[in-house]
């Protein structure tokens, strides 16, 4: 099977599929390869936030204006994925009065809007909030769910005729003399291998753009920086709480659905692959932001996480298509002398469709059309049906009565029907698919119960294609669980621990003999 | 209305103890006999997490559970689930707005104390087929469950108008709390009460007292419950501090005192009183194991049957009743292994939860057919009627048969 | 206020043993559970020592184990006092619902997930388990009961699997709980041998989920076997389990009878420590903290699951008598990179150290406190899960601990 497109996109995170719905959207084809699922890398790891831009307005106007601008297009564009929680700017005495000043001032400038509160203001809207604080800035941040985001944006570009490829992986740039002219991919769960001929290929790996790169013999400069978070049982605070310092670690909690997420560090990522987020990093979260939140020191984690971040490196870039110092579009033809290859990378999640709009702006400039970008104008699809917290409730509220029937999982109460209907669609290849795609093993036991049971539904289809062994998948799973939760292991989170191994391991009997690889749980 | 009056919001850490072990599901009577209810893990922890103060409640599921705490005391943890249910539930029901049975339930004792001067009309009439169609189709009350008989004249006015206790001076002094159900449907209880206690050389008091409330928690209605705990307390306090300890024949009641007052309705003198107030039962059987002034029961040759009621197993201090009663020289007394027997006081006498009760009653009975006991002894009035309900065996509790073999 | 001869912290299996034992020996005994304990989560079958290859004779494999292993709480009373604290909990369950072993060592049973597990004695509803092969064996899912996924136990096993409906008892959404109340129900189980009767195509066994009954197992398993023909066997599945429910109902209807008090569902809080002796504990039952003294104790609480010890960020320590616990240097060596690795994680062998009548000692080996023993999981030097020796070591060990505290 070779094929054969005019946009080749390498990277299914919010870039690749912002690109490739702007490029339908324009109506030019487009095909997108992904090595796992959607927002497997930096997309999917972050800490949710849809940032106000305050942030950066002190450090980096330029930053925060884009922020703001993009904030406000996202409100109206993908109001399902947002929850409109608004944050709030924390001064700890240490901070001083000075910088929040600055800060005020500086939100003026860059056009975000804020609202100076007492300490009393802010401790009686965030109850768990320090006394010690001295006051507080309310600014409208957010908190986004990247999946569904980018789910949405795959969504709208294939009815539009874009295609996607899920679980493939390239493994080598073709090339016609100076010219590259698609690329060799391998569908990683069938191990199948073929050619996409494509007439430009744009590389939106992110921190893994030099993988990509490296096929050709290149390499940009960019830094790997890995962000660890960690995930709360419950959710902390009702707004996304900042600390009005100029932008460190250990900084911002983001409420994300049922739980809080704290991050993040910010330290030197040598693997991208493998990043453990390491007990020094844990104590560093918990000891740093207990001083905006003092009940944090006695909070029950689920789970630890990093992401790595590629931050582009100005200098090196050093390249005139640098659109802003959050992310670079590099023309290789120009820079290397390479034609129809170009990368982008860097950037932040709320600037996804800027850099998406600019690469196909640059697409099309190569192609010699003008045809203008739509992505800040047209909303997703299912703009009007919610995704949020609220919604969640709500629905919660009018469908259990009346269905009460089997829920796979007992912490998010997720109903085997979620389940069923994402695979009539047809679309999943794997277990880890599944859980992106609902909160399946998002709650307390972190799929201690549910992944269980989710097999049992997935062996009942694997059993009429005759497949067998799913006690990898379960172990495979349970391998991928422990890198979450082995960085929390104290408290209450290790008594679950004990409950889960003496599950799996005692009562079940898995042993680690036959390996864990291999077949992912196709369904 | 002070603050104290509002719901409070559950500890936001309670959801966090949980383990999701699900050794609650292992004990729960309403999931065991219906999926309606999804049992105390989803329930309680599971679904706390997402209930928002700012935010309406999300699952009505929460007005199946029968508050019996089971699920208290077997969780590993220490998740207090029946009281996250509890907090729920009256959230869900001030939003839902009250009904006009639950407003006529929950002041049974008002209306006790005036059906049992008229309880030669107010019997009969009960019986009444018509009444009863009535009571189903208009106040929801389910038509199959037999109504208590109005006994008169009630427990207080007996004990009040009963003759003076000669040999009375000099006694250590005790204090009884009866209960509404006492006063006004089983006098007989109360009668025993006091003459065990004298038995055992005591000087009985009846202190003034109101219905303890837990009517009122079982309805969600918290306001109701801290007002009738509020007052109780400024009732049976002044006893307390004069020295005389207090105990209580139904097991309800008394956890309701003990338990709830404090842990959950926060009142002053709450823990005051729960460290002066007893279980009947564990009072005199302590009584025995000191030793002291322990009464030496008579014989009785006859094959019995006990059941511990689900609130005295949250009372958690023993089965002291069962203990009691093996003092009894020939009684084969055996206990019934069944969990909870359904009533969970009016949630039974509900008609959208008559079949519930009725489904966890089932396996009592039929613990209790193949046990086969001449007279069943249970601390709980509910327990009684339902018992009563299910096997037509007679049903006392403990105290009654107790008094019969006093010396 | 009463003293008792002895008090037993916890409900775990190695508390019940103690209970029991030491109610058997004439003591006035009080148990006190903070909550049900981990016989309703993973009581099953018992283990004693899954490393014992199956079919092996455990007598001289366990005593030639322990010969290499002589911190493990085994080497202290050996195979002899292993067998003798088996026996005696044999005897608590007399026919039809006996636990015995299939020869003399261990066998391999299936579990929920369609692996086999080694175990040593079986219940009587799972012993068939032992003998099954993938060809004779016929696996029954129930739809809508979600703690048993029979299709991943037939495809695992590789043996036929069919997942039945009983419309007429509106299956989904139960609990394992109130399919066992069904079975217990004479009409329930035997529609469902029907049922079964009809799926079945020559097949010897039957394997079902564990969930045959809670007052009658031996009577669900006649009815099933009557009506099918073949062999029916329970297989182990998520929590909560009714098999383990059912050791529990045992034990506390026996202490019960035996006049035991058994309080539940309160943690206690605080012990009184004179002089190396404990001489009263504190049950905290809101608002009441009560005071309850005997002469002995038995601290059978368990490991981080029951509360017996517990880990902040820096250390694991043991709440109640705050005895030292063996472990690890720090934190990041409590666990290893991968959760599945030959060998297992650090701390699962951290624990209290005891000296031979399991009385927990200090660094140099001396006695903290005289008259308290320790027994069950909250010992160091094994490791339960990877070993398969959690029933074992609870038998064993509640089992001497009162042997040795009611001979002093």
């Amino acid at each position: 099977m070779d094929l054969q497109t005019e946009v080749l996109i390498i990277g299914g995170g919010a870039t690749g599929a912002g690109i490739s719905r702007d490029l339908a959207l324009r109506g030019i084809p487009s095909l997108l390869v992904e090595k796992d699922d959607f927002t497997s890398g930096a997309s999917g790891r972050n800490q949710g936030l849809l940032h106000s831009g305050a942030r950066y307005a002190v450090t980096d106007p330029e930053a925060a204006r884009e922020c703001i601008t993009e904030n406000r297009i996202l409100r109206r564009i993908a109001p399902h994925c947002i929850e409109d929680t608004g944050g709030l700017f924390v001064s700890l005495p240490e901070d001083g009065h000075e910088y929040r000043a600055n800060f005020i001032r500086a939100c003026g400038v860059a056009g975000i809007d804020t609202e100076p509160l007492s300490a009393r203001e802010a401790l009686s809207m965030e109850p768990k909030l320090s006394p010690l604080m001295i006051g507080a800035v309310q600014v409208p941040d957010g908190a986004i769910d990247p999946f569904t985001l980018v789910v949405e944006n795959a969504r709208d570009a294939e009815s539009r005729g874009a295609r996607f490829l899920l679980h493939t992986e390239v493994t080598g740039l073709i090339r016609e003399g100076l010219r590259i002219s698609g690329a060799r991919v391998k569908d990683r769960i069938t191990g199948e291998e073929f050619t996409i001929a494509a007439s430009q290929v744009i590389n939106a790996t992110g921190a893994w753009a030099n993988e990509i790169l490296s096929l050709a013999g290149l390499s940009i400069g960019i830094a790997l920086s890995k962000g660890s978070m960690l995930i709360t049982n419950t959710r902390l605070s009702e707004r996304v709480i900042n600390r009005c310092r100029p932008p460190a670690s250990g900084d911002i909690i983001v409420p994300n659905d049922t739980v809080s997420i704290l991050g993040t560090t910010s330290l030197r990522a040598e693997d991208l692959e493998n990043h453990a987020v390491t007990p020094e990093e844990v104590s560093f979260l918990v000891d740093e932001l207990s001083r905006m939140i003092p009940a944090i020191k006695g909070e029950r984690f689920t789970r630890a996480y990093a992401g790595v971040r590629p931050l582009v490196q100005t200098a090196q870039a050093g390249d005139d298509r640098e659109i802003s110092r959050g992310f670079a579009l590099i023309d290789h033809q120009s820079r290397d002398g390479l034609e129809g290859l170009i990368t982008i990378t860097g950037g932040k999640l709320i600037t996804y469709r800027l850099m998406a709009e600019k690469t196909a702006d640059f697409i099309c400039a190569r192609m010699g059309l003008h045809v203008p970008c739509l992505t800040h104008l047209q909303p997703l699809p299912g703009a009007g049906r919610g995704h949020t917290f609220q919604d969640r409730l709500l629905r919660l509220r009018h469908q259990i009565p009346a269905f009460r029937r089997e829920l796979l999982c007992d912490c998010e109460l997720v109903p085997r029907e979620a389940v069923d209907a994402i695979l009539r669609e047809g679309k999943v290849r794997e277990l880890q698919d599944i859980l992106h795609r609902t909160r399946l093993a998002k709650g307390t036991c972190q799929g201690g119960f549910c992944v269980y049971r989710l097999l049992g539904v997935l062996n009942e289809r694997r059993k009429e294609e005759g497949l067998g062994g799913s006690n990898r998948i379960l172990k495979g799973f349970l391998e991928e669980r422990w890198k979450g939760i082995r960085p929390v292991l104290w408290g209450t989170s290790l008594k679950e621990e004990e409950l889960i191994e003496s599950i799996y391991k005692g009562l079940f009997n898995l042993t680690p003999e036959e390996a864990a690889t291999a077949d992912g749980g196709h369904p | 209305m002070t603050q104290a009056d509002q719901i409070p919001p559950p500890p936001r850490h309670l959801p966090d103890l949980c383990v999701r072990c699900a050794t609650c599901m292992a004990v729960c009577p309403v999931s065991r006999v219906t999926p309606l209810f999804p049992g105390p893990k989803q329930a309680g922890p599971g679904a706390q997490r997402f209930r928002l103060a700012s935010q309406d409640s999300v699952d009505d599921w929460i007005e199946l559970c029968s508050a019996c705490r089971l699920c208290d005391t077997v969780c590993p943890a220490g998740v207090p689930i029946s009281e996250l249910n509890l907090l729920a539930k009256a959230k869900y029901l001030d939003e839902r707005g009250g009904t006009l049975r639950d407003w006529l339930l929950v002041r049974i004792d008002l209306f006790g104390e005036l059906f049992s001067r008229f309880s030669a009309i107010v019997n009969p009439l009960m019986k009444k087929r018509a009444v009863r169609w009535l009571l189903d189709k208009m106040l929801k009350i389910d038509r199959r469950r037999n109504l208590p008989a109005f006994d008169s004249p009630t427990f207080r006015q007996w004990f009040r108008d009963r003759p003076v206790v000669t040999n009375a001076a000099g006694r250590p002094r005790i204090a009884y709390f009866y209960g509404c159900f006492t006063n006004t449907n089983e006098v007989d209880v109360g009668k025993a009460a006091v003459a065990c206690l004298e038995a055992y050389g005591y000087s009985v008091s009846v202190p003034p007292q109101r219905c303890c409330g837990i009517p009122r928690l079982g309805v969600g209605d918290l306001r109701g419950a801290r007002k009738m705990g509020r007052r109780n307390l400024s009732l049976l306090l002044p006893t307390v501090r004069e020295g005389t300890d207090i105990v209580f024949s139904s097991t309800s009641c008394g956890l309701m005192f003990r338990h709830e007052y404090g842990p959950l309705l926060d009142l002053p003198g709450a823990e005051e009183l729960a460290t002066h107030l007893f279980d009947i039962c564990w009072f005199l059987l302590n009584r025995h194991e000191e030793g002291q002034s322990a009464v030496r029961f008579r014989t009785l040759t006859a094959k019995a049957a006990y059941f511990a009621p689900c609130h005295l197993r949250s009372l958690n201090s023993g089965l002291p009743a069962l203990d009691l009663l093996r003092f009894v020289p020939g009684l084969d007394i055996r206990m019934i292994e069944a969990e909870c027997c359904g009533l969970g006081g009016l949630y039974g006498f509900k008609k959208e939860k008559y079949a519930i009760a009725e489904e966890i009653g089932k396996d009592l009975a039929k613990e209790v057919a193949r046990m086969k006991p001449e007279v069943i002894l249970t601390d709980c009035e509910g327990c009684r009627m339902q018992i009563r309900h299910l096997t037509g065996i007679k049903v006392l509790h403990p105290l009654q048969l107790l008094r019969d073999v006093l010396p | 206020m009463k003293r008792w001869d002895l008090i037993v912290i916890g409900t775990g299996l190695a508390g019940l043993t103690a209970a029991r034992t030491a109610v058997e020996m004439g003591a006035k005994v009080l148990v006190i559970g903070r909550g049900m304990g981990s016989l309703t989560l993973f009581g099953n079958t018992i283990d004693v020592l899954g490393e014992i290859p199956p079919g092996a004779d455990m007598a001289t494999g366990v005593a030639d184990w322990i010969a290499v292993h002589p911190d493990h709480p085994y080497a202290r009373m050996g195979w002899s006092g292993i067998s003798e604290a088996l026996n005696a909990f044999r005897e608590l369950f007399p026919s039809p619902y006996t636990f015995d072993s299939v020869g003399r060592g261990n066998s391999l049973v299936p579990t929920g997930a369609g692996t086999m597990r080694p175990t040593y004695l079986l219940p009587i509803t799972m012993t068939a388990g032992a003998g099954m092969s993938a060809a004779d064996t016929l696996i029954i899912g129930l739809r809508g009961f979600k703690d048993f996924q029979g299709d991943t136990v037939s495809l695992d096993l590789q043996c036929r699997g069919v997942n039945l409906s009983l419309p007429r008892y509106g299956l989904e959404g139960l609990t394992a709980l109130a399919l066992a109340r069904l079975m217990d129900e004479g009409p329930f189980r035997e529609s469902l041998g029907e049922a079964i009767r009809r799926q079945m195509a020559g097949e010897k066994r039957i394997g079902l989920p564990a969930v045959l009954g809670l007052k009658a197992p031996a009577d669900v398993l006649k009815t099933l076997e009557t009506i099918t023909g073949a062999k029916v066997f329970e297989i182990p599945m998520l929590p909560p389990s009714i098999p383990g429910t059912r050791i529990f109902h045992r034990f506390r209807e026996f202490l019960i009878a035996k006049g035991a008090t058994f309080l539940l569902g309160n943690p206690v809080i605080g012990a009184d420590v004179k002089e190396g002796r404990c001489e009263g504990i504190t049950l905290q039952n809101p608002p009441l903290l009560t005071v309850y003294r005997a002469e002995r104790y038995i601290l059978a609480t368990g490991r981080f699951l029951g509360g017996g010890i517990q880990a902040d960020r820096e250390r694991i320590s043991e709440p109640l008598f705050h005895l030292p616990v063996l472990q690890p240097e720090s934190r990041g060596e409590w666990f290893r990179e991968r959760f599945f690795q030959p060998e297992a994680h650090p701390i699962h062998r951290a624990g209290i150290v005891t000296d031979a009548e399991l009385r927990p000692v200090d660094a140099g080996g001396r006695v903290i406190l005289k008259n308290v023993r320790a027994a069950g999981s909250i010992l160091a030097h094994h490791q339960m899960i990877e070993e398969h020796s959690h029933e074992g070591i609870d038998i064993a060990t509640g089992y001497l601990a009162v042997r040795r505290a009611l001979a002093s």
